[in-house]
């Protein structure tokens, strides 16, 4: 029976686990899953230390609590507190990206950080129980936690085309409930009155969760978007509304109509026509995507008075076009109205994909846009990237983006028929940074493309909020008919390979040609060899960035903090520019608690009675870190091969659920020397993958959808399985008391908790690969503290 | 409108005017305009305006005529000389006066010019505008806001003053081309109907940008067929409304 309700219970909060992701993405910025692992590893490791507190108090407390009543209390306990929490959430008025301008916004993030862990809290409690009742079975209770864990990673996956995000968490609340109506075995206790009132009990709950569920079609938990996304601000014009939702794993699309949208993405002052009927599709909740009604060539006229029809005109021919849509919608019918004679535009959400290709009579595939690239073989004489970002710039920067990094841009050129080009459009931010940024990821690939002056391939255009990079296979000999366009639609020049300073800054005029400065300036350190003490030098951090380091949008440099906050008037205005904020707030909210755990069972412990030994301590703390750097690493590489931090998620934790749940399984009849290799096996493994993995996912890449899943999966078996063994030998073998067990597991928890959030800050600043090196130097530890163990 | 100033308002000023307006306005003043009312002109103009770094005599000069308590209500006059917009109802508000003294500067207008003003309001800017050109013309799409302004204007002597009940975006056709043309209300895009209104050499001010956030007051300058944008400081106001963003 044990088993089965820490089976049940370890998939209901694996599912809330992996939903809590999708309420972040559209609720707020970004799904932060960092911080949703650390919430569900401090509830873990709360347990753990509130069981050692009780050993203090209470022997036999693990008997006791291992019988079918309190677990039962516990399992009720746990749906009520989910429920509550994410009502709760949904009604907090957390908007993470304030937080540099609003420090209350530290306060909403802690109290939905605790109130999060609570309903991990019973979970961990209920595994911790077991640990502690049946440490002699305990690769069996792993075994039983991590296949719970895995099936409730993949749960979510195929229901949520069924149900809303809300909706779901509710009904992954109420699953463990069953436990309450399993008829008891023959060697146990008949049902009581306490059993009977206790199954009143879950059918209260149960029924006011279907109540909310299906209640007017779920609108009580439906998730309320930060009042500052794209949507929330749509939805304040009268006489507009939300056509159709449609909730996917690669996110939540709402499907917009109004008479007030007009987008016209650098359309110059002098078209003064009407633009034609359009309608707007949002990406969790922002990112809108516009679709144009499009009847006529007369239609499709604004799109020649754009910035970006500016590349087209460079094309010498237009017989094969890419289009590459991240954000906007409008690159779709420049390519139309350029008459291209084939169109083929790559999506990667499917329900979006098919609402493109119903608009638009032009070719669609529903793909990631690198894995395009990787598998077909065709060449194109214009590759149009549109990247507009979020609404407001600086929230997407915790986001993996790859169609914008160094390699996307090597790709590009390789797939470029002679004399092609790559037209980049996106939204023009000052201080300059996302042209600079742009401008040097092009420079790079055309070096990597062996181009002998990059700098003679490229152009730059602006108006006052957009810009487009046109970058030439060839190098741009004649820039007569650019410089004749820009005169005639008002636009400037920032970029050509030949530009004076008289003829910049004319049209749009800022106080300074800050952009054609900031260009000019990085050209010239390009053509001295001293480009990196320009991206040194310069207050934001604007170095193209690589598939290791895909973050394109982020621009906050640290050591320059100071400079930021003078620059912007004294205020943290700057700050804004900067969605990591929030990992450095979780992180030291996150560190307050896990010291709080972990001293709280030692003060609590009598004079006299043995401290936990800060061998053991070493060693779980290692293997607690180790896990966690893990999975964190193969979650974040994993989002360039499918496209989705969601997906990624799931695949990775179920995957290692599945395969350390066996590996604890196994490990039932191992010893410690088994550990030991399974910890230098460990070690060494990750190394490998430091030095070769980004060679496999390209590889991977070109694989077709089901090879690609089947060996991602398969990637993590070894690594699953050697994972699962430290935790559960360690657990049997080297801890002699149910305190031990209950600590060893709070100090896991701890590990856990800071190594999430800490992988995310490493992957932003320092790329996603040394990652798995600090996972390699964690179970390094472990092996060290494992030696100590065994030597006293 | 709903001019507010983002970067740089002077907080000191701020609660320095709402700390008189508390202790002094005794809920008695009249409507007419007092040598008090004078005083505070006075006071707004020199601390707010001039300290601001707003020089162009005749704006300066139409700040300190224009009664600006009067086209507020009986309830907020002791605060209508204040560093900060005020609510008019329906949703809107009367700028705060360096917002009305910079957009006029920025405007750069002669006696003789033809201004439009989309966005009426309290009829305040329209007053303003009124003191230093012939010809103001003045559109607002809420009709019991039209009503009051267009009471408000003529007991306060601006008669002078044309205004309509209408979609502003399309501008005043049949009185066009214009010298100048003022938006004073929140759009993300420039409306081409306004831009074809305007004279040879005119200019247009508007608060371009997320209408829902910030926006940057932008100037845009004819000349001939072209157009030039320039970005003049960070501000906040509300939202163009009706059919004006279509």
């Amino acid at each position: 029976m044990t088993y089965s309700i820490v089976f049940l219970i370890s998939l209901s909060s694996l599912g809330f686990q992996v939903l809590l992701t999708r309420v972040f993405a559209i609720g707020q910025w970004n799904h932060l899953s960092f911080m949703v692992i650390s919430i569900a590893l401090f509830g873990f490791g709360a347990s753990g230390t509130f069981l050692s507190i009780l050993d203090t108090r209470r022997k036999g407390w693990e008997k006791r609590l291992s019988t079918l009543e309190p677990l039962k209390i516990i399992v009720l306990l746990y749906s009520l507190t989910v429920v509550a929490a994410f009502m709760v959430l949904n009604k907090l008025p957390l908007d993470y990206f304030r937080l540099p301008i609003e420090p209350l916004q530290a306060v909403y993030l802690l109290l939905s950080y605790l109130i999060l862990s609570v309903p991990f809290f019973l979970t961990g409690s209920v595994i911790s129980i077991a640990f502690a009742a049946f440490y002699k079975s305990a690769g069996m209770v792993y075994f039983f936690t991590m296949s719970g864990s895995a099936l409730g990673a993949i749960m979510p996956l195929l229901l949520i085309p069924f149900f809303e995000e809300g909706q779901l968490v509710i009904l992954f609340a109420l699953m463990p409930l069953v436990f309450l109506f399993v008829p008891p075995g023959k060697d146990m206790e008949p049902v009581n009155a306490k059993g009977i009132l206790l199954m009143g009990a879950a059918l209260a709950i149960a029924a006011i969760g279907f109540y909310i569920v299906f209640a007017d079609n779920g609108r009580q938990v439906k998730i309320v978007p930060s009042p500052y996304k794209a949507l929330s601000q749509m939805l304040k014009f009268p006489d507009t509304n939300i056509d159709r939702s449609v909730s996917g794993i690669r996110g939540r699309i709402d499907i917009v109509d109004s008479p007030y949208i007009r987008f016209a993405p650098g359309l110059s002052l002098k078209y003064h026509e009407r633009l034609p009927k359009q309608w707007a599709v949002y990406q969790d909740a922002d990112s809108p995507y516009i679709i144009y009604d499009i009847a006529s060539s007369e239609d499709m006229e604004f799109a020649k008075h754009s910035l970006s029809f500016a590349g087209y005109m460079m094309a010498p021919q237009l017989s094969d076009v890419l289009v590459l849509q991240n954000t906007g919608g409008a690159a779709i019918v420049y390519a139309m109205a350029a008459e291209a004679e084939n169109i083929t535009l790559v999506e990667p959400h499917p329900e979006l994909a098919k609402i493109v290709s119903e608009s638009y009579f032009v070719d669609v595939v529903n793909s990631n846009p690198r894995e395009f690239l990787a598998q077909c073989r065709q060449k194109y004489s214009v590759i149009h990237l549109e990247s507009l970002g979020p609404s407001i710039p600086g929230t997407a920067a915790l986001n993996q983006e790859y169609s914008l990094t160094v390699n996307a841009f090597i790709n590009y050129l390789s797939r470029l028929q002679d004399n092609g080009v790559i037209i980049i459009s996106g939204k023009l931010l000052l201080p300059p940074a996302n042209t600079i940024r742009l401008y040097a990821a092009a420079y790079e690939a055309l070096q990597y493309a062996g181009k002998k002056k990059p700098e003679d391939h490229m152009a730059m255009l602006r108006n006052w909020d957009n810009f487009t990079l046109i970058i030439s296979d060839t190098p741009i000999k004649d820039s007569e008919p650019l410089t004749h366009f820009a005169q005639s639609m008002n636009f400037d020049l920032v970029y050509l390979p030949t530009l004076e300073k008289k003829q910049v800054n004319r049209f749009n005029q800022f106080e300074y040609p800050y952009y054609y400065e900031a260009l000019q300036s990085l050209r010239d350190a390009y053509l001295a060899g001293t480009e990196s003490r320009f991206f040194k030098q310069y207050v934001l951090d604007i170095a193209p960035q690589w598939d290791n380091r895909p973050y394109p949008n982020r621009f906050m440099k640290w050591s320059q903090l100071s400079e930021l906050y003078q620059s912007t008037g004294s205020r943290f205005y700057g700050l804004l520019l900067s969605g990591e904020v929030v990992v450095t707030v979780v992180f030291v909210e996150a560190l307050f608690v896990a010291f709080f755990l972990l001293g709280l069972p030692i003060i609590f412990i009598s004079r006299g009675k043995p401290k936990p030994r800060a061998h053991h301590l070493v060693f779980f703390l290692g293997i607690g870190a180790g896990f966690m750097f893990t999975e964190l690493y193969f979650i974040k590489q994993y989002i360039f091969l499918f496209g989705s931090p969601t997906i990624s998620f799931t695949v990775v934790l179920s995957a290692i659920m599945i395969f350390s749940g066996i590996g604890g399984f196994i490990s039932q009849k191992l010893n410690q020397t088994h550990l030991k290799w399974a910890l230098i096996c460990l070690s060494c493994l990750f190394i490998g993958f430091y030095l070769g993995f980004s060679i496999i996912l390209e590889t991977l890449l070109g694989l077709s959808t089901v090879s690609r899943y089947v060996t991602a999966f398969l990637i993590l078996l070894p690594v699953g399985l050697l994972m699962g063994i430290p935790f559960s030998i360690g657990m049997r073998l080297l801890l002699e008391t149910p305190m031990d067990r209950a600590y060893a597991w709070a100090t896991n928890g701890c590990a856990s908790v800071l190594t999430s959030i800490a992988s995310a800050q490493v992957a932003i600043s320092q790329g996603i690969p040394l990652i798995i090196i600090l996972a390699a130097v964690a179970y390094f530890l472990a092996l060290l503290g494992f030696v100590k163990v065994r030597g006293s | 409108m709903n001019g507010f100033l983002l970067p740089g308002t002077n907080t000191k000023i701020f609660v320095f005017t709402i700390l008189l307006s508390v202790l002094f306005y005794s809920g008695a003043a009249t409507s007419s305009d007092s040598d008090h009312y004078q005083s505070e002109r006075e006071k707004m103009v020199t601390e707010q305006i001039e300290k601001r770094g707003i020089t162009d005599q005749k704006v300066l000069e139409a700040m300190r005529k224009t009664p600006r308590h009067l086209f507020v209500s009986q309830a907020l006059r002791g605060r209508a000389y204040g560093d900060y917009p005020l609510a008019i109802g329906e949703g809107q508000t009367i700028s705060q006066p360096y917002i009305v003294a910079l957009m006029t500067e920025s405007l750069r207008l002669s006696e003789n010019d033809r201004v439009l003003e989309i966005g009426t309001g309290s009829g305040y800017q329209a007053a303003v505008l009124a003191e230093i050109v012939d010809e103001v013309y003045s559109i607002e799409i809420k009709e019991k806001l039209y009503e009051n302004s267009l009471e408000v204007l003529q007991e306060a002597g601006y008669g002078e003053v044309k205004t309509r009940l209408g979609d502003g975006y399309f501008g005043w056709e049949e009185a066009a081309p214009f010298d100048a043309v003022m938006i004073t209300a929140a759009v993300d895009h420039i409306p081409p109907p306004l831009l074809s209104q305007l004279k040879d050499g005119g200019r247009l001010i508007l608060p371009l940008g997320n209408p829902f956030s910030y926006q940057n007051l932008t100037l845009v300058t004819r000349q001939g067929e072209d157009y030039s944008v320039k970005q003049v400081t960070g501000v906040l106001f509300v939202p163009m409304t009706g059919r004006a963003l279509q």
